[in-house]
């Protein structure tokens, strides 16, 4: 598990769209350098806590607080500065800019073309699909593709903190195993990453710790390990505890989080 | 032959104030409907440079296009900016409907409602090349909105600041989240949208009479064009703008000048029969 210092706090946050409160008091703390996974049934709150972060949603009430920053009131583009960048749940790519167009964007805040340039190299390294279809409209890549290039270019601002919000969604099962694999190799390349998944199972076996919210409350947090056996919450949003080798049996899988 | 050229010449300058239209409306979703009075505010601008300070009419462009500039910046602030919500296409017409009336009336109190025309050396005079006569006003303002289509283009294709534009024109969520400042990129797009109308009402105003009544047949013409070409396309308006233009002016030539205006509407329905997206437009979920 990754050295355990806190980097975002969640505290007391409430946040909604106008018809109630979505978050519920919510109070919890992303450690640095690893990787948190909040699961939960859907309309539990998951995605809309991701827009408070990354500055699409106001809370009403509470303090979300980035290495001494209130992220509270802050526009998505003094959030971004500050070295947190969000890939949304949609495929965000322009589709009719080319793949290198896309990904010089998200260093848009970037003003130096060398270090744009220097970083668009390291990205291309990473990504060899940046490289093999520059030059191709961004629209003609596959899903997995573009969720590739999407993660390319959200590192273009070198973000402390990436937030994903869930990168599985539409993607082959084979695809699937990529995307965690790169979302662990980002993780390892020094960024910290707050990720909301559907497959909660595969992203907990990645993760070093794990948030479950409920009804937009944190039911239970604690490594991703901790998380993933907890008896009640396996049995509740996991089809059942299993120990990470183990695959469940099938008849008790009630959210399919896995399609391989 | 001779209406064949007549109308690519007319036809780029129309192309110019419906890319203006149209580049507004791929941003910001707005249908800017004063853009036919603006047109003629431009016509009248340069009228006042060149018949009270003696400016010539393309010099007078350098004042012109940043002063439309100005403007349009200035409507877009205190008025369209605060459209917003499922309605705004909508609201946007009415709104912007209402500017088109202040403007007019205006132009009206001040201009008096008499038809004027912009008068200089080459507006006049023609050249002779290949036994066609080429007025030269019609030749130079074929060469300006060559030039400032072109300008645009490199604008949008190969700066930063161009691609930020074609970023909140694909989608705007995902243009805020890689950091583009939407708000600021809707507002100079609304002035560049001015701007370049602007600079074809002076060439506007020297082919053609015109008072501030004349905003309402141009809006007509541009909106045709633009949903032609395809709403938002910039490439669309170009082609459209070039296609409807020479189609009218052929018409009026082989057929008669009665039915050249009426053909401008027939090539929109049909095309639109065939291609409800318009010539160069996609079909998508937006709903106006």
């Amino acid at each position: 598990m990754a050295e355990s210092t806190t980097f975002v706090t969640f505290s007391g946050v409430f946040a909604g769209y106008g018809g109630g409160d979505v978050l519920k008091d919510v109070t919890f703390e992303v450690p640095k350098g690893g990787v948190t996974t909040i699961v939960g049934p859907n309309g539990s709150g998951k995605s809309t806590l991701l827009k408070t972060v990354s500055g699409l949603v106001r809370p009403r009430l509470g303090t979300i607080t980035f290495k001494e920053h209130n992220l509270v009131g802050m526009s998505p583009r003094e959030i971004l500065r500050l070295g947190v960048v969000q890939v949304p749940q949609n495929h965000s790519l322009f589709r009719e800019m080319s793949v290198e167009e896309n990904v010089e964007l998200g260093a848009f805040l970037v003003k130096d073309k060398k270090v744009i340039k220097s970083r668009l190299d390291g990205v291309k390294a990473m990504f060899p699909i940046v490289a093999e279809r520059a030059k191709d409209k961004a629209g003609s890549l596959s899903g997995g593709q573009q969720r590739l290039v999407e993660f390319a270019r959200c590192l273009m601002l070198e973000p402390e903190l990436v937030v994903l919000d869930e990168p599985s969604m539409g993607l082959d099962p084979k695809t699937l195993r990529s995307m965690f694999a790169t979302v662990k190799l980002m993780n390892q390349a020094g960024r910290t990453v707050l990720l909301v998944e559907q497959n909660a199972r595969q992203a907990l076996k990645l993760s070093d710790y794990g948030v479950v919210l409920e009804n937009g409350h944190v039911r239970l947090m604690g490594s991703g390990h901790e998380v993933l056996n907890h008896p009640e919450i396996g049995t509740l949003y996991l089809g059942g505890a299993i120990s990470d080798d183990v695959a469940p049996p099938a008849a008790s899988t009630t959210e399919s989080e896995d399609p391989s | 032959m001779h209406a064949l050229i007549d109308g690519v010449l007319t036809g780029s300058v129309y192309a110019l104030m419906a890319t203006g239209l149209t580049l507004i409306f791929g941003v910001m979703e707005i249908i800017n409907v004063a853009q036919g009075i603006l047109v003629i505010l431009g016509a009248y601008f340069s009228y006042t440079l060149s018949t009270h300070f003696g400016i010539d009419l393309f010099l007078g462009l350098l004042i012109t296009i940043p002063a439309m500039f100005v403007v349009g910046v200035v409507i877009e602030r205190v008025f369209v900016a605060r459209l917003k919500g499922p309605e705004k296409t909508a609201m946007s017409i009415l709104v912007t409907y209402a500017i088109a009336l202040v403007i007019e009336g205006s132009l009206n109190q001040i201009y008096s409602v008499n038809y004027q025309q912009l008068s200089a050396w080459y507006v006049n005079k023609s050249f002779e090349l290949f036994g066609v006569y080429f007025p030269y006003i019609y030749v130079y303002g074929f060469l300006l909105a060559v030039g400032l289509l072109s300008a645009l283009y490199v604008m949008l294709y190969r700066t930063r600041f161009g691609a930020s534009i074609r970023a909140s024109l694909a989608d705007q969520a995902a243009a805020a989240l890689v950091g583009i400042d939407v708000k600021r990129v809707s507002t100079i797009c609304f002035g560049l949208g001015v701007a370049i109308t602007g600079a074809g009402g002076m060439i506007y105003g020297a082919t053609n009479t015109f008072n501030a009544s004349s905003g309402a047949d141009l809006i007509s013409r541009l909106l045709t064009i633009i949903v032609l070409g395809g709403m938002g396309s910039l490439g669309g308006a170009l082609v459209a703008g070039i296609l409807m233009v020479t189609v009218e002016d052929i018409v009026g030539v082989v057929w008669s000048p009665i039915w050249s205006t009426m053909s401008f509407f027939i090539v929109l329905v049909v095309v639109l029969s065939l291609r409800p997206q318009g010539l160069f437009g996609k079909l998508s979920s937006r709903v106006a």
